[in-house]
């Protein structure tokens, strides 16, 4: 039965570790040590209580997330949200193709051949082949990610001192600590995924009775995700931040692993980085065209033809050739545009948390199972948490 | 006073109410209408009529009942007024809908595309005798409106010599379904639906939300239910049956084709197809066991035991008699099977056959004494083929002592090549 319901969790959790996540955490850990790994545990509290709102509202009520929101917010603000929605999906898509693109430079690839015929391969497997088999090697492919794991044992990492910065977080609140901070929360509780896990557990048919299991399978997919995050940030810590390496690129971040942790901890990295791209490459701007469809009432879903849905392949296409076209841009700071997609995350994820909240509180949506008041409490506390952050973030680069 | 005023539904709520001394009697929150509990007489318009408002007064919320309404345009805004407003018991509003808690910005029932479409508007009318609705708006257009960009697209796209896609519906040609929240009798309401073909109603109720499944899976007539059941996706059929009461269960398993709820039944959990097969009436549930033995790659598991077997001494118009009067499904009709008086297949007549021959002919004069068959526990494999060589719509199905059991249909094999092309 496990096995059966099995999916929504892990599979989120995977494609949580995308090309955006493992830059940000690179960058968390090669900038500032081990100073930001405490962030994981609030973020791990917070994705699980929002995963499992959203399973919670598609079990009870067999609606997406897209839907519900359309159903009692209006076209006003399903506007804003999903506009929100679709330019972070371009950007988080965008990331996923600089990764890519990062990755395969590792072996030599430029990557005007690996992005042209990464996003060709990606576009035909979705729409030409069958994408769900494809979800089903890519889940297998994840457990790659455990490379991390490897490749941070490699690095020979402290672990008192990950033990104390934890317990003991000593960082100031600039300008860029607050840029990562707010990355690493938009690329853990990325927005997109809420959508993703209420629909995956409609379509899996998923019954109240299950929700034990369904529980189980999004702890370990949270599990999942913060085990590799904080496996990216020590192996990052422990050999570029030591020496005072700074990330250009991903592939920075594994190059720089080299002389450090030997040619093979350099490979690996990159490979995992690719693996994880690539999955991510498939899953989302494919997420993203269907939930905008959905909002406004167009017909979307690969098992519908070209004419019978070109809204939504034309916004899948679109979205696919945008993002791979802003990688492709001669000196396009790779960088820096994985980053602030993770913030766009950030921003947008307060707007979508209060809908989530007013909605799974609505008693006749939801029946007798509403929120329990400590999720409330923490729901409430992080929309304010993330609001405040984003404000000073918004407010302190206006100052520069 | 004007003739009749237009006017779209989401910028009527919010507005404020006034009477004719300009006093503001409160604020707009949401529109009753009543839906009439028959089908309207062939060809007269069916226009829900506006029965009452939900409005804020003071912070509370009223359920009122008004008297000459009148809607006001000025340019995009409303001024809406009335001469007078009573308030009614909760109860008085028991036979209608609220139309933005039902329709507005929910899904419908598109009849005439025969899917489900978005309600992005709603086209209402005032006139002397009353405030009525017309048709919803589910296109671009009433979008672009809502959102207030119409006009600067419309221009826009005028450059290119294109239009703003636009689609209005009609009441008549529409089904509300989403009535998780008022305790209507659907049975009513639901009548437009019933004239959809199963296979549409069976991809409208995979789009819905779990509410809305149940309650229209349950308005359906039994044969309607089974009908529909059987082109459900797999999923689907296991929550519907899961949702119903056993008695309901019992009731749509036994109108359906012994193999096909076996198939159903063979998916629940075993407590949950025990409690079902004891409900059923008993010669349907030993014929369902029986199936249900056969494994999934046997042609067994996928026959149908209704079928027209006769004796080889009867006639053409005996055949055709007894046809008539029990009015078979078209399955069975493709080929009827002689027997002999233990069951053992001796021929086969196809229904072209029985239709070039004369009246008085008896079935042995015309039956084909080699027919094609398999047995029961075959492998599913062999038989596209088969029926394929042979020019088959219908395939007998022997036990090891030749005896009939039963037969595939070429409707069943085709489904389960395409299921296999799907997985391959």
């Amino acid at each position: 039965m496990f096995i059966a319901i099995l999916g929504p969790g892990i599979i989120t959790g995977s494609v949580d570790n995308d090309a955006g996540g493992i830059t940000t955490y690179s960058i968390a850990g090669a900038m500032y040590g081990y100073k930001l790994i405490w962030t994981l545990i609030p973020s791990f509290i917070v994705l699980l209580v929002i995963q499992e709102m959203n399973a919670r509202m598609g079990i009870v009520t067999g609606k997406g997330l897209a839907d519900l929101i359309r159903e009692r917010a209006g076209v006003k603000i399903t506007l804003i949200i999903f506009m929100g929605l679709l330019i972070s999906g371009i950007g988080n898509t965008t990331t996923e193709f600089a990764g890519v693109a990062g990755s395969l430079e590792v072996f030599g690839v430029s990557k005007y051949i690996s992005v042209i015929i990464a996003a060709v391969l990606v576009w035909l497997l979705v729409v030409k082949a069958n994408y769900k088999i494809a979800e089903r090697i890519f889940l297998v492919f994840s457990a790659s990610l455990l490379t991390y794991v490897v490749s941070a044992i490699l690095g020979k990492p402290q672990w008192g001192e990950i033990g104390k910065s934890i317990i003991h977080p000593g960082m100031q609140l600039d300008n860029s600590s607050l840029t990562i901070v707010l990355g690493i929360i938009g690329t853990t509780i990325a927005p997109w995924m809420q959508f993703y896990m209420q629909s995956s557990v409609i379509e899996k048919g998923i019954k109240i009775k299950h929700y034990n299991y369904v529980l189980v399978d999004i702890v370990v997919g949270c599990i999942a995700t913060v085990v590799v995050a904080f496996f990216i940030m020590v192996a990052c810590a422990s050999t570029l931040h030591q020496n005072g390496i700074v990330i250009n690129e991903a592939k920075d971040a594994a190059m720089a692993l080299r002389p450090l942790a030997g040619v093979f901890a350099s490979q690996v990295f990159a490979f995992g980085l690719f693996i994880a791209s690539v999955f991510s490459a498939t899953i989302l701007p494919l997420a993203t065209a269907f939930f905008v469809c959905e909002a406004f009432g167009f017909e979307a879903g690969i098992d519908k033809k070209w004419e019978d849905a070109p809204e939504f392949y034309v916004l899948y296409t679109g979205i696919l050739i945008i993002s791979a076209g802003i990688i492709l841009l001669p000196n396009a700071p790779l960088i820096a545009i994985s980053l602030w997609t993770q913030v766009i995350n950030a921003f947008l994820l307060p707007v979508v948390l209060v809908c989530m909240i007013l909605l799974i509180n609505n008693k006749k949506i939801m029946g007798a199972y509403t929120n329990k008041p400590i999720i409330n409490v923490i729901g409430w506390a992080t929309v304010a948490i993330l609001i405040v952050l984003s404000s000073m973030l918004i407010l302190s680069s206006m100052i520069k | 006073m004007s003739l009749f005023t237009t006017f779209y539904f989401s910028r009527f709520i919010g507005c404020r109410i006034y009477d004719t001394r300009e006093v503001i009697l409160g604020k707009i929150l949401d529109v009753f209408v009543h839906l009439p509990g028959h089908r309207p007489l062939n060809d007269e318009p069916f226009r829900p009529k506006v029965s009452g408002l939900l409005v804020k007064s003071n912070r509370k919320t009223r359920h009122v009942k008004f008297t000459g309404l009148q809607v006001v345009k000025f340019g995009n805004n409303y001024k809406v007024q009335c001469d007078s407003l009573t308030d009614m018991p909760k109860e008085a509003f028991t036979e209608d809908i609220l139309l933005k808690e039902t329709i507005l910005d929910k899904q419908i029932v598109d009849i005439n595309g025969r899917k489900l479409v978005r309600v992005n508007d709603i086209r209402m009318v005032a006139i002397s005798d009353g405030a009525f609705a017309i048709a919803v708006d589910v296109g671009v257009e009433g979008l672009l409106q809502r959102i207030g960009v119409l006009k600067p697209i419309r221009t826009l796209v005028g450059l290119f010599n294109a239009r703003v896609p636009s689609k209005f519906i009609l009441w008549d040609d529409i089904e509300a379904v989403d009535y998780s929240r008022f305790s209507i009798k659907l049975s009513k309401s639901q009548s437009k639906i019933q004239t959809l073909h199963p296979s549409d109603l069976a991809d409208i109720i995979e789009d819905l939300g779990k509410a809305s499944k149940t309650s229209v899976f349950s308005s359906l007539d039994e044969e309607k239910a089974a009908d529909v059941l059987e082109e459900l996706e797999e999923n689907e059929q296991i929550h519907i049956i899961e949702s119903l009461s056993v008695e309901k269960a019992a009731d749509v398993l036994e109108k359906m084709p012994a193999n096909e709820a076996a198939d159903i039944i063979d998916r629940l959990e075993d407590d949950k197809a025990e409690q079902l097969l004891q409900e059923m009436n008993n010669t349907v549930s030993d014929e369902v066991r029986e199936l249900l033995e056969y494994p999934d790659t046997s042609v067994g598991s996928i026959m149908t035991t209704n079928m027209l077997s006769f004796n080889q001494n009867q006639t053409t118009a005996e055949v055709l008699l007894h046809i008539r009067q029990h009015k078979p499904e078209i399955e069975q009709l493709y080929n009827i099977f002689v027997v002999d008086k233990d069951e053992h297949l001796i021929a086969m007549v196809s229904l072209r056959d029985l239709l070039i021959s004369n009246p008085e002919d008896c079935l042995e004069d015309i039956m084909d004494k080699r027919p094609v068959f398999v047995h029961d526990y075959d492998k599913l494999d062999s038989l596209a083929e088969i029926v394929s060589k042979y020019n088959l719509l219908a395939l007998p199905v022997t036990d090891a002592d030749n005896k009939l059991e039963g037969m595939v249909v070429i409707d069943d094999i085709v489904e389960d090549l395409v299921g296999e092309r799907r997985t391959r």
